[in-house]
């Protein structure tokens, strides 16, 4: 994030110049949480496991048609918004903590997104502002890797990867944003980052299971988001060096 | 309002800079709205959302400034554009669309102006643009580069959205959007005129920046200068009508 020094450097520019860095920090403060994230050696951390579920029977989907590329991508793909287990538990959900200030530091390996078998995997992640996504392509025909912020629709960036085993990595925008992936030559390929400012988020696997690491002790709310059934949040209380269990549900919509 | 708090800022920084000749190269907002208001308001909107009373009646729509989303950039996908980028396409306009060029328009009027129609971006103001992509010189056509070039739009898939022939129409072509949701083609490659500029510099930027908020994407992590150029020259032989007297070791670079 550009900060009140850059916008002081840009003094040297001209009146409108000044005008306009006052008005983008002004909105800039107002949108972002007051304390800005802080990195600290957590010793005492505590461990939040638990489990999504969906109540209600998931809706009845239909396979994705595919409408180009089917001598590669074949006929249908399964579609994979409801993935839900046997007893319930519900795949690619955001979980995520709020009002965190303070904690452990961000991940140091790169997100992936890799681009197999016509669709990004994985389906969902959470992210860190600014961190850096590795983009990669496991097959022979032309995808383009397409992130947009999803509220504005305006694109962060748009990468073609041409052919099969090419790899590039880029950084996600220093604002945390909720991004939807699209690639534009296969319009049913989606994947959504949430881009948070701190580091405690986890996505939930087959089994609707996830496992936030190494919390400082104290009261949170867990928040909860999947890209159909919506978000819910739950309170939560970490001791030190406890594993707290959770249990949160979505309703199918 | 704003204005005044930054006026007697400046007042103030101008009396600590005083006689350096700050802001010799950015254009004037406060004229540059004039320009706007006469020239660019009835396409692009009061409010710079592309919007204006005349956009109504066009299939391609002008742009809506507030994003700070702009096709035309020689710098990597996700970037600001340049002022010059800006300059770029004001003097030459957007080739089969209604942006006509502004070359009748003073130097200062154009800065002016691009001054102004930033500011309808908060962007601008809180990030830099990166960059620009080195185009390095033209090696210059040949038979034998537009063979290589051939492979090339092959090997890079091209084709899925301009088709094999280049002609807009490859399997992915349908049904495309922009970020605002308007559907677009992608480019006929065999038109002889791609719609911003007319030298080989402005084809090879295309591909190397991409086209922000469109569905062309940025080959500059997977494609070589050197394959570039044969693409660009590939690209000139689908018509007559590009030009294609770009000498060997002729200044390069996108502006
Ligand atoms: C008659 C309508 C019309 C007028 C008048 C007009 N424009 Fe445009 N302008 C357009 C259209 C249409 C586009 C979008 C073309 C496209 O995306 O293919 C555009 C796009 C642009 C772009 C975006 C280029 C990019 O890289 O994305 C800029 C910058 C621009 N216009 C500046 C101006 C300025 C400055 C003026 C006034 C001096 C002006 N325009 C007047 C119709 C107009
Ligand atoms: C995912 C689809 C897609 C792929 C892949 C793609 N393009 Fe495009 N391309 C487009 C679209 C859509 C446009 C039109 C954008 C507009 O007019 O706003 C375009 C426009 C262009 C233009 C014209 C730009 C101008 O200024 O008018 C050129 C040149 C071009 N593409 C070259 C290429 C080359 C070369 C490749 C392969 C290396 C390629 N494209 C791959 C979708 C694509
Ligand atoms: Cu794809």
């Amino acid at each position: 994030m550009v900060n009140a020094m850059s916008a002081g450097g840009r003094l040297h520019g001209r009146v409108a110049r000044v005008g306009i860095a006052i008005v983008a920090l002004t909105a800039l403060v107002a949108m972002r949480p007051v304390r800005a994230y802080e990195v600290a050696t957590v010793t005492n951390g505590g461990s939040i496991e638990g489990v999504v579920t969906l109540s209600g029977s998931a809706p009845a989907t239909t396979p994705i048609k595919v409408t180009k590329n089917q001598d590669y991508c074949g006929q249908a793909i399964p579609d994979p918004v409801y993935t839900v287990d046997g007893s319930g538990g519900l795949a690619n959900v955001i979980v995520f903590l709020k009002d965190i200030t303070k904690g452990k530091a961000a991940p140091t390996e790169p997100l992936a997104l890799v681009n197999s078998k016509c669709m990004f995997s994985p389906r969902a992640q959470g992210a860190m502002v600014s961190e850096q996504v590795k983009i990669s392509s496991e097959d022979t025909v032309l995808h383009n890797t397409h992130p947009q912020n999803a509220d504005t629709n305006a694109t962060i960036f748009n990468v073609a990867l041409p052919f099969k085993g090419f790899s590039v990595t880029k950084p996600l925008p220093s604002m945390p944003m909720m991004i939807k992936v699209k690639c534009d030559a296969h319009e049913w390929m989606h994947a959504w980052i949430m881009e948070l400012d701190h580091p405690y988020y986890a996505t939930t696997g087959a089994d609707g299971h996830f496992t936030i690491k190494d919390v400082p002790p104290g009261t949170y709310t867990l928040a909860v988001w999947h890209e159909a059934a919506g978000a819910n949040t739950a309170p939560v209380t970490v001791a030190a060096g406890q594993t707290t269990k959770s249990k949160i549900t979505l309703a199918a919509k | 309002m704003f204005y005044r708090v930054a006026q007697s800022i400046l007042l103030l920084v101008g009396a600590l800079l005083a006689g350096s000749a700050v802001a010799a190269n950015t254009g004037d907002v406060k004229t540059g709205k004039l320009v706007y208001e006469r020239y660019c308001l009835s396409c692009h909107g009061a409010q710079g959302n592309g919007q204006g009373e005349a956009a109504e009646y066009m299939s391609i729509k002008p742009r809506d400034y507030r994003q700070g989303t702009y096709k035309w950039r020689s710098t990597p996908s996700g970037s600001l554009p340049l002022d010059s980028d800006l300059e770029h396409t004001l003097l030459n306009g957007l080739y089969g669309t209604y942006m006509p060029t502004w070359r009748a328009l003073d130097e200062r009027s154009r800065r002016d102006v691009i001054a102004y129609i930033k500011t309808f971006s908060p962007r601008f103001g809180t990030e830099k643009p990166q960059d620009p992509i080195i185009i390095p010189p033209d090696p210059g056509y040949s038979v034998a580069s537009v063979a290589r070039g051939d492979a090339v739009y092959k090997k890079y898939n091209c084709a899925q959205c301009h088709g094999a022939g280049g002609q807009g129409d490859g399997p992915s072509a349908h049904e495309l959007k922009d970020d605002w949701g308007n559907g677009l083609v992608p480019y006929d490659l065999t038109k002889g005129h791609v719609k911003c500029g007319d030298k080989s510099t402005d084809i090879y930027r295309v591909f190397m920046s991409g086209l922000a908020g469109t569905p062309m994407p940025t080959f500059a992590d997977s494609l070589s200068p050197v394959d570039a150029w044969d693409l660009v020259h590939f690209i000139q032989s689908l018509s007559p009508l590009y030009a294609k007297n770009m000498a060997s070791g002729e200044t390069g670079g996108a502006r």
